[in-house]
Parts: C-alpha cells; structure tokens; sequence
C-alpha cells in the first residue's frame, strides 16, 4: 500500500495521485466496458463482468462503511488518547491502549458473529466491527503524537501564560497533528481493506462481488472487486500523505 | 520590583528551597547562584508560580502574586528558559507575537512590536520572521526566546540558565546583547545560572544560595571582597580572584591621558602616532625590556580597548601582545586615552 509513497519527491507524488484517481474513476463508471478483456482472460465464464449492481453503487456503499466506522474510530481514539495524556486521565492509560489492542486483535469476522446476533444483518455489525478495528491505531497515535511534545515546549507555553486549554489547541494538537493523522490514515487504510467482509453479513460494498465471485466460483468478479478497493486504498493512502505533508513544519 | 519574603519550598520532609528573602529593585539585573540543586531554579519558578510556594510571600510591585490568577500573573512576566522553548510550529514572528497576542492586542500593533523587537535584538525581520525554530542557529533561537520574553513588555523577565545550552563565543555575544538590552529597558531582571564569570559579567546584585539557603545578597564587588564564610570564598574561588575583580572594572575607570609627544618616549619609554584626525596608527616601544624600545606595535581591533571593556580584557589584551599599556579608542577610533600595566597594578582593586 505504501510502494507509492517511498521516498519519492512530493510533485511526482502528487502526479501518481492524480493518474490513480482518474483511473479509480473510470474503471468505476465503465466496468462493463472491459467485458471483452475479461471474455478473453476467462473464456470459460458466462458472465465476466459483475453486473447485479453498478460498481458505482458498491464504490459509494463501501465508502459510506469506511467514512462512518472512520469517524466514530477517529473521535472515541483521539478523545481515549486525549484523556489519558491529560492529568486527570493518566492512570487510564493502560487499560485504554489494552483496551484498543484488544479491539485490534479481534479477528474482524469474530466480531461479526458476536454482533450480529445482537444488532441483525448489515450496515450496524460491520461498522461495529471496522470501528473496533479502526481504532488501535488512533489511540496509539494520538498518545504518542502527544508524547513527541517536548516538556521544555510545555513549560515554556505555561510560563508564559497559556490556559491548559490553549496549551491543547495552539500547541499540543498542532504539534502531535502530524503522527495522529499518520495513525488515521493507517486505520482508514485498514477499514477499507476490511469493509470488504461486510458483504458476508449483507452490507453491500465492494466485498459483495468479491464474495459472488469466491461462492460463485467467478475469479473475474473477484478481480474487478479487489482491483477497485486496493485503488481505492492507495489513493486514501496519497491524499492522507499529502494532508501529513501539510503539517510537518518549515521543511 | 520583585520581594521575597520567608518563601520557602518544601518537598516531601526536605526543604528545597528555606525561607529566602530578598529585594530585586526596579531596573536591578540581580543573579540567583549556586551549585546544582541548591534551590536557585525552584525559587525563580515559585516567582511566575509555575511551582507553587510552601510557604512564605512573592510581591511583585504592591501586588502579592498568589493573588493573581495563575495566566494573568505569567503574561505581565517574561520568561526565557535554556532549551528556550520556542514552539517549532510557529514561525519566529509568530513566537515572538504570542504573549501579545494571548493579551489581545491589535494586529498591527503586534506586527510593529515583532518588528521593533528584532531590530533590538540585530535580527534581520526580511529574513528571518517567517523561518521555523529549527532553521535558526543557537544563538538566533537564543535572541528570539528573549524577544519573546519582552514581547508583552513585562514588568520584570525571568530567565533560567538561558546561555546554558550555547557555545561560549555565542554565550560572550548573547551576553553583550542582554547588558545592552537590559540598559535600554531598564527591566527588572532575575536571572538564573551556575557560572560566577557569567553572573559577574551580568549582575547588580547576586543572591548566592545553597542548599535552599540564601548564602550571601550582595553586589558583585562586595561578594568577591566581602564573602560572607568559606562557602562564598570557594564557591568564587580563590585562584583567580583578582582577574574577576578585574571583571568588575572597567576600561574608563583607569584610563590615563595619552600623550603624543616625542619627548615622552625618553619619559615613559613608549610613545603614539596618530593621524589627523586623531587616530593611533602605532605605539614605538612600551615594551618591557629598554632593548625593545625600538618596537612598533600596530594598533589595530585586538590591540585596543574601548571606556566599557573589563580590565579583565584589557589585561589579556595587554599580556597577548606583550606590551605593557593599551591605547583606548571612541567610537570613532580616536585615541582617548590609554591604560597602562602600571596603572592596573597602581590602583586598589577593591576600592
């Protein structure tokens, strides 16, 4: 996922960003074109082409399961890391970051089957489940952004007369921005990866031809649904770099 | 005018810092010495309350400084640490703007006083206001957490160890630049460091403490001649006490008059050529040895003194070239003097 940002200078990367998005556009809007190409790798399929939705549709689905699950994630992790970084909050830390791990190491098909037979099927489990699996990576994030703030940096805000709460948003946000998006980048990056599994709960996303193909023994389907989220993975994981790349300072 | 009164600092069942009590005047640069751990730094963190006092009071003016909210008390003072602490996401006219702008000052105000405050300090606004923290030397990040410290034009500035972390060349100018700044705003400066050639070089008063207690509060002079016990003498110590007495005196208050004549060669044995507009070019002789008479000695930037160097400089200067006197020039370079080996001996250094 990451092969496209190595240490490349940021205009090419930025010429990779856009190259990507337009073909994640088009490979969006005309799937059905490719039929031929299809036909011709898979001679033995009947219908190279998933066609019981748009990819259009599958493509707005999927991003709605990842923008929902993001934002919860990113506002519980950022709240679990901003509390226990706080005086008040410290001795929470622990449980907080086993907590998250805990929420990680959760096989996100595990907590299907826990959810599920609670909340039904569809959209509710698997945002549960992205959410559980979004949100490691923003607590530790977060924690640790705030952790990079030097003390001196601190002791200097304070003495010259900041209030704990304009320490927070002039200097410790500002200056732990950087790492924290790193850390929702990664989870975004890891939600859309796993959005996928919703289609077996009957969330519709770009899971769903994926899963047609693999019950239906159709490799093309599978093809157009994977080829479609890595796309979608590697141009999230562009434009975060760039966001990052607007909150490292003076270099 | 800063008043410690019994302030006191305890912690667990040790006291860090015992009932200290002193009177900084207004417009006093005083110095808070003293071996590691002795309190200094505690003392000067109870005055702006970022730890708070056992016991005992702060005054600064008429005002008893626990009574002030905690944020209110810190924007009226200026506070300069070793790490300096300028926030790296911050351009330098933005850390130096902030106090202002925590005090809601109007924006062009705040960009005039950026302005007037770079240019005290000789750093270029064109090419430094929008540069990062990291992008600046020592000594430039230095300047700008001093600025910063005066942004809000405090009543008095604290500073704790601030030239610690800068070479000495750097240190010597950082120094040179807060005496001229501090006669310029004539701010009430408490200044914390562990280096008496430092404190010496800076203070009017200095509070000398151990282990939590004020040892001796004295001006500099009386601290060398004076010292309260053996804690003091050592801790100045004695081998070179008499060049940092010299440290304490300057250039015009032994000045001579210089002649230009001939004649005075046969006298003093040396003699100056000047120019027309008055500027030495060279001394002919001033050497020890009467065979070395012949001697020219070029004046130049090494081989003179200005009315407001140490004789401690003036004395290296001298022993340097091997020459027993050393012109002193104006600013224009005139010869106005000179001071002489045998004047520096001549006169009570304590006086």
């Amino acid at each position: 996922m990451r092969v496209a940002s190595l240490k490349r200078p940021a205009a090419s990367r930025d010429r990779l960003l856009v190259a990507l998005s337009v073909l994640l556009v088009l490979l969006v809007l005309f799937m059905e074109h490719l039929a031929p190409v299809f036909r011709t790798l898979f001679p033995e399929l009947n219908n190279p082409v998933y066609r019981r939705e748009s990819f259009l549709q599958l493509t707005l689905d999927h991003l709605l399961l990842v923008l929902v699950s993001s934002l919860i994630s990113v506002s519980v992790g950022v709240g679990a890391g901003l509390f226990v970084t706080r005086r008040s909050g410290r001795e929470f830390e622990p449980m907080v970051s086993a907590l998250a791990a805990i929420g990680q190491t959760f096989p996100p098909a595990a907590v299907l089957a826990i959810v599920v037979p609670l909340a039904g099927f569809g959209f509710v489990p698997t945002i549960v489940a992205l959410t559980l699996y979004g949100l490691l990576p923003v607590v530790q994030n977060t924690i640790a952004g705030l952790g990079t703030v030097p003390p001196t940096t601190l002791e200097a805000a304070r003495g010259i007369g900041m209030t704990q709460s304009q320490i927070l948003r002039r200097v410790e946000l500002p200056m732990a921005m950087r790492v924290i998006i790193a850390g929702v980048r990664v989870s975004v990056i890891i939600n859309i990866g796993t959005a996928t599994i919703g289609a077996t709960v009957g969330a519709q996303s770009l899971g769903t031809p994926i899963i047609a193909g693999l019950v239906g023994n159709n490799i093309a389907y599978v093809i157009q649904g994977a080829v479609l989220v890595g796309l979608l993975a590697i141009v999230s994981d562009l434009l975060f770099e760039r966001l990052e790349r607007r909150f490292t300072f003076g270099e | 005018m800063i008043e410690l009164q019994g302030l006191t600092k305890i912690y667990g069942d040790k006291a860090a810092v015992d009932d200290v009590s002193l009177r900084i005047d207004s417009g006093e640069f005083g110095v808070l010495i003293g071996p590691s751990g002795c309190g200094k730094s505690t003392t000067l963190r109870m005055i702006n309350r970022l730890i708070p006092a056992s016991r005992g009071r702060i005054l600064l003016g008429d005002d008893d400084v626990t009574r002030l909210p905690a944020e209110q008390l810190r924007r009226r003072i200026g506070y300069a640490i070793q790490s300096i602490g300028l926030f790296p996401h911050w351009s330098v006219a933005e850390n130096i703007a902030v106090v202002p702008g925590l005090l809601k000052w109007p924006k062009s105000r705040i960009a005039e006083r950026v302005d007037e405050l770079m240019a005290l300090f000789h750093l270029d606004a064109g090419e430094l206001r929008d540069k990062y923290p990291h992008q600046l030397s020592g000594g430039q990040a230095q300047r700008v957490g001093v600025a910063r410290a005066l942004a809000a034009d405090p009543e008095v500035l604290l500073m704790d160890e601030p030239f610690g972390a800068v070479d000495p060349l750097t240190r010597e100018v950082l120094q040179d630049e807060l005496l001229r700044v501090h006669q310029h705003t004539r701010k009430t400066i408490v200044f914390v460091t562990h280096d008496m050639d430092e404190a010496l070089k800076l203070a009017s008063r200095i509070a000398l403490l151990n282990a939590g207690r004020l040892v001796q509060y004295d001006r500099p002079i009386e601290l060398l001649t004076r010292p309260a016990d053996d804690f003091v003498r050592s801790f100045i110590g004695k081998a070179d006490l008499g060049l940092k007495l010299l440290s304490r005196r300057w250039v015009h208050q032994y000045q001579q008059h210089a002649t230009v004549q001939d004649a005075s060669l046969a006298q003093t044995g040396y003699t100056w050529e000047t120019d027309a507009e008055g500027r030495p070019i060279c001394l002919h002789g001033g050497r020890l040895n009467a065979e070395d008479r012949e001697q020219r000695t070029e004046v130049n930037q090494e081989w003179s003194a200005t009315p407001g160097m140490t004789m401690k400089e003036a004395l290296s200067r001298m022993v340097w070239f091997r020459v027993m006197v050393l012109p002193v020039l104006d600013d224009q370079g005139r010869l106005i003097g000179e001071v002489t080996m045998h004047g520096v001996m001549g006169q009570q250094p304590c006086a």
